[in-house]
């Protein structure tokens, strides 16, 4: 049990090219941190770099405030679960468990008991003799953690460990990891593309862009004040429409003439703006009963998932088309005209350069509010 | 790739075996070979004299060098296409059999094993001018045999050894091969109306051409230089130089002529030509050689 | 999809059984030879069929010093397989090494060593094979055993293929040992040569083969009897009786040339086929 400290983290590569530019975040004890971002955005770097797998080019790392840059992956007591396993193909399922503590010179009878303890754990105890090739994608899975877990080290580290299963087996070793790492109460960082098992996992979510942290918060906190255009669009699905609009004194207005109240009053001059408006924040109006605020559209195409349905319709003067999400089936037809209202308190506004939300977070809301 | 580092002096404990053995036997005398070439030496090995280029204008005025050059294309050249064309049909016909494709393939392929000295001596004896079995029918034939006396029939004799060894080298491969081909090629040129021979010649011929080339450059580097054995243990080169190649030249000139300088000059001359072999067998590997 | 053509499946094992029954026919007469003293063999043609002679003429050539050689085929069965081991396990040895460095290792100069390994490829041992025997030697390696391994080592077609192969291997079982505590010489005994031993059998075969059907090096290195190799003494034996070959003598010392490595490639043929094909690779 840990807690890990990165100051300024910086991974240039020899080629010149800058991985990640100086990552600053705090994890606390017993702390699941998600890092979550499209591929090529630097998180599996930063995961690496943490496991002492790439060196760490500037900046500091501390766990237990201890520095560890120089240190071995080794010596730094983490445990890592590869996202294809990356189990040793010619050891049992126990031997693959095992090998961390043989390395440690952990005495024969010990290693067996708490290879067997572990194994108890996540249910594998039946499966101990078998080699990695004689197992489901879902079991070699579950050898992957229980190698992880027998370690007993201060740090998890989780690289995409459930991208290789299918969809239902993703759910459920979800909740068991989250079970698991809750139980055994060790500092874990999980990397992932998925935004729904980053929502679901995390006490904290890192979202990650082009090198950077654009956000660290909980959950619930990025999705209700993303910081970035960039967060607003990766957390929440479908993604958070973006229309243009013009901020002047305290309200908007959108080309296509709609007017609204806005949630930040421009102190100055006139300026264009980002609105962002989720899916599930409007809601559909008949045309007849639209007032002030409702945005006039004529629906391109429905899809019904169910228990709700997405409604994707064309709104005068913007490029993309508004989706919005309704509950149940509607009887809303392709073609048809209707007004969307907006949830007024859920209007989002962002600087069209910067793409930086444009009124100020919370700052209490920057941090855990897991407790230290 | 994953790589350790920190680690300075590991990789140079790891590597130290092979780069002594290297330098020792392979650059050593390679360069010694290049100086050599340039040096007239006293068989005595008592002194030597700078002549520049003379050795190569020596070796290159001589008759006897495109001589034997000229034997070692056409030496090689039947090896090669004979072993290839043997190997390739036999394959097929494994291919095809379904049933005893392996039996086949185990009861071929150990003449591999057999050194190409040995071969050599396997094919002579048949080959007797005085007891050999094949020479006795060859003679019922109206052909009166002596590789020893006729120089044709001594080429003949050790192409023919050379070519049943190198056989099932290539027939593993050809069959590997053939086995690779995806069924549903087959398939679909069956269903679009082509007969078996048009299979073959259109689909089949095609995507074996890789290894065929691979093959012809290997079999290549087998006729020029592991035939040695073969050639000194039936004919020594003989009658009268008929089968004496580049290769057997050199040691001819070095090992019983004592003549290093000129003996050094057609090994740096062999070095081109392989190296120009090892190119072209370098650029069909680029796709899969990396660094 | 096959049609089945019952007459040309015939005709295809008719022509097989015919190129078997070919290439069969020299060892057969081999072995009939082998069985029959030299009067019976010198009345006519070879025999086809089996003499009486057999066990004595293999029981002469393994126990009695044969013709002008002054030592009988045991010793120099015994010298082959000392050479073929010896440059077997050594290049295997050497190989795993070397390749382990270039693949798993980031140094200064690494370019370099690859391409001085590598380079040794183009140039087999019968171009240079002049300088290299006076450096044999001047090394005095003549007629000894090292004299007939080392300097056939010296080329890089293992460490090629193991390089190839710890290409293969998933980045990931490295860092994944090396976050439980693995170091370089660990790492190479725990996870790397298990995971080679199919590629080290099947460059057993290879490379077994390899020394002991070699020719121009012994021959060239071994000048008494007492390293001279069995593949290099059948000159020798054909040349050394004063007017008729002992072709009986000659067989049977050809068949016991032949029998160890044809041994060594029959029972493992799964691995020579698989050592071939990945060489192409």
């Amino acid at each position: 049990m840990a807690t890990l400290r990165l100051s300024a983290l910086r991974k240039t590569y020899p080629n010149g090219f800058t991985a990640l530019h100086g990552a600053d975040l705090e994890i606390a004890d017993g702390e699941l941190i998600v890092v979550v971002g499209p591929s090529g955005c630097g998180k599996s770097t930063l995961l690496r770099m943490l496991a002492g797998l790439e060196s760490i080019s500037d900046g500091e790392l501390v766990i237990d405030d201890r520095r560890v840059n120089e240190l071995e992956p080794a010596q730094r007591d983490v445990a890592m679960v590869f996202q294809n396993y990356a189990l040793y193909p010619h050891m049992s399922v126990a031997d693959n468990m095992g090998y961390a503590l043989k390395n440690r010179r952990v005495p024969k009878a010990e290693r067996r008991r708490k290879v067997e303890e572990t194994a108890r754990l996540i249910g594998l105890e039946d499966l101990l003799d078998r080699r990695p090739k004689q197992l489901s994608g879902g079991q070699r899975q579950r050898v992957a953690m229980g190698r992880a877990i027998v370690r007993e080290p201060r740090v998890f580290l989780f690289d995409e460990p459930l991208s290789n299963l299918d969809a239902k087996l993703r759910v459920q070793m979800r909740l068991e990891i989250r079970r698991l790492q809750k139980r055994l109460g060790v500092t874990a960082v999980y990397v992932t593309h998925d935004q729904v098992e980053a929502m679901t996992l995390a006490d904290r979510l890192v979202v990650m862009n082009g090198g950077r942290i654009e956000q660290v918060g909980t959950p619930m906190h990025l999705y209700e004040r993303p910081a970035s255009r960039f967060v607003a669009g990766f957390i929440g699905s479908p993604a958070m429409n973006v229309l243009d609009a013009r901020l002047e004194g305290d309200s908007l207005t959108l080309p296509c003439g709609t007017r609204l109240a806005s949630p930040v009053p421009s102190p100055g001059e006139a300026k264009t703006v980002c609105l962002g408006i989720r899916p599930e924040h409007l809601s559909v109006v008949p045309e007849g009963d639209a007032i002030d605020g409702d945005l006039s559209v004529r629906v391109e195409l429905v899809e019904p998932l169910g228990a709700d349905t997405l409604v994707h319709a064309r709104l005068e003067g913007q490029d993309d088309p508004v989706v919005a999400r309704v509950d149940g089936i509607r009887a809303v037809a392709e073609g048809d005209s209707l007004a969307l209202r907006p949830d007024a308190g859920r209007l989002h506004l962002f600087d069209p350069e910067t793409g930086q939300r444009l009124d100020p977070l919370e700052p209490e809301c920057q941090h855990s509010t897991f407790p230290a | 790739m994953a790589t350790f580092r920190h680690h300075r002096v590991t990789p140079w404990l790891l590597l130290a075996p092979q780069l002594a053995v290297v330098a020792i036997f392979f650059f050593w005398p390679a360069a010694q070979a290049m100086l050599q070439a340039f040096y007239v030496e006293d068989p005595f090995g008592l002194g030597r004299t700078f002549v520049a280029f003379e050795n190569f204008a020596r070796v290159l005025a001589s008759a006897e060098y495109y001589r034997a050059l000229g034997i070692t294309v056409t030496f090689s050249v039947a090896v090669a296409l004979g072993a290839m064309a043997l190997a390739l049909l036999l394959a097929v016909l494994a291919d095809r059999v379904i049933k005893g494709a392996g039996a086949y393939k185990t009861l071929l392929v150990w003449p591999y094993a057999v050194a190409p000295a040995v071969a050599g001596v396997l094919w002579g004896f048949m080959l007797d001018p005085e007891l050999g079995l094949v020479s006795a029918g060859l003679g019922a034939l109206g052909i009166d045999w002596n590789h020893r006396l006729n120089g044709g029939q001594a080429m003949v004799l050790v192409v023919m050894a050379s070519i049943w060894k190198q056989m099932s080298y290539n027939f593993v491969f050809f069959l590997a091969g053939l086995q690779a081909i995806p069924r549903s090629l087959l398939e679909a040129a069956a269903i679009d109306g082509a007969g078996p021979w048009r299979r073959f010649w259109t689909i089949t011929f095609p995507l074996l051409s890789p290894t065929a080339f691979f093959l012809l450059v290997m079999n290549s580097v087998y006729a020029f230089f592991e035939t040695f054995g073969t050639i000194d243990a039936t004919t020594a080169g003989g009658p009268g130089g008929a089968t004496r190649t580049l290769v057997y030249k050199v040691f001819e000139d070095g090992f019983i002529g004592y003549d290093l300088g000129a003996s050094a000059a057609q090994s740096v001359l062999l070095m081109g030509l392989v190296g120009l072999l090892t190119l072209l067998q370098f650029r069909y590997l680029e796709r899969k050689v990396q660094y | 999809m096959r049609y089945r053509r019952p007459g040309l499946d015939i005709a295809s094992h008719a022509l097989l059984i015919l190129a078997l029954i070919a290439f069969c026919l020299p060892v057969w007469l081999a072995i009939t030879a082998a069985t029959h003293d030299q009067a019976s063999l010198y009345t006519g043609t070879a025999p086809l069929w089996f003499g009486s002679e057999g066990l004595d003429n293999f029981r002469a050539v393994l126990t009695e010093p044969v013709g002008r050689l002054g030592t009988d085929v045991t010793r120099l069965l015994l010298n082959s397989t000392v050479m073929a081991l010896g440059i077997a396990l050594g290049k295997i040895a050497i190989a795993i090494l070397a390749a382990y460095a270039i693949v798993f290792f980031r140094f200064p100069l690494r370019r370099l060593c690859f391409w001085l390994i590598f380079i040794t490829l183009m140039l087999p041992v019968e171009v240079r094979i002049m300088p290299t025997y006076r450096v044999a030697a001047d090394l005095g390696l003549l007629n000894s055993y090292v004299g007939l391994i080392l300097p056939l080592i010296a080329s890089a077609t293992a460490t090629f293929l193991f390089r190839q192969f710890y290409l293969t291997v998933p980045p990931e079982l490295l860092e994944a040992a090396r976050v439980d505590g693995a170091g370089p010489w660990r790492f190479l005994r725990d996870i790397l040569l298990p995971l080679s031993t199919t590629n080290i059998a099947a460059l057993f075969v290879i490379m077994f083969l390899y020394g002991w059907n070699q020719y121009l090096w012994p021959l060239l290195i071994t000048t008494e009897s007492d390293h001279m190799t069995i593949v290099v003494s059948l000159k020798r034996l054909l040349s050394s009786a004063d007017n008729l070959v002992p072709w009986q003598t000659v067989m049977a010392t050809a068949l016991l040339a032949m029998l160890p490595p044809v041994a060594v490639i029959v029972l493992m043929q799964r691995y020579f086929v698989k050592g071939l094909v990945d060489a192409e690779k």
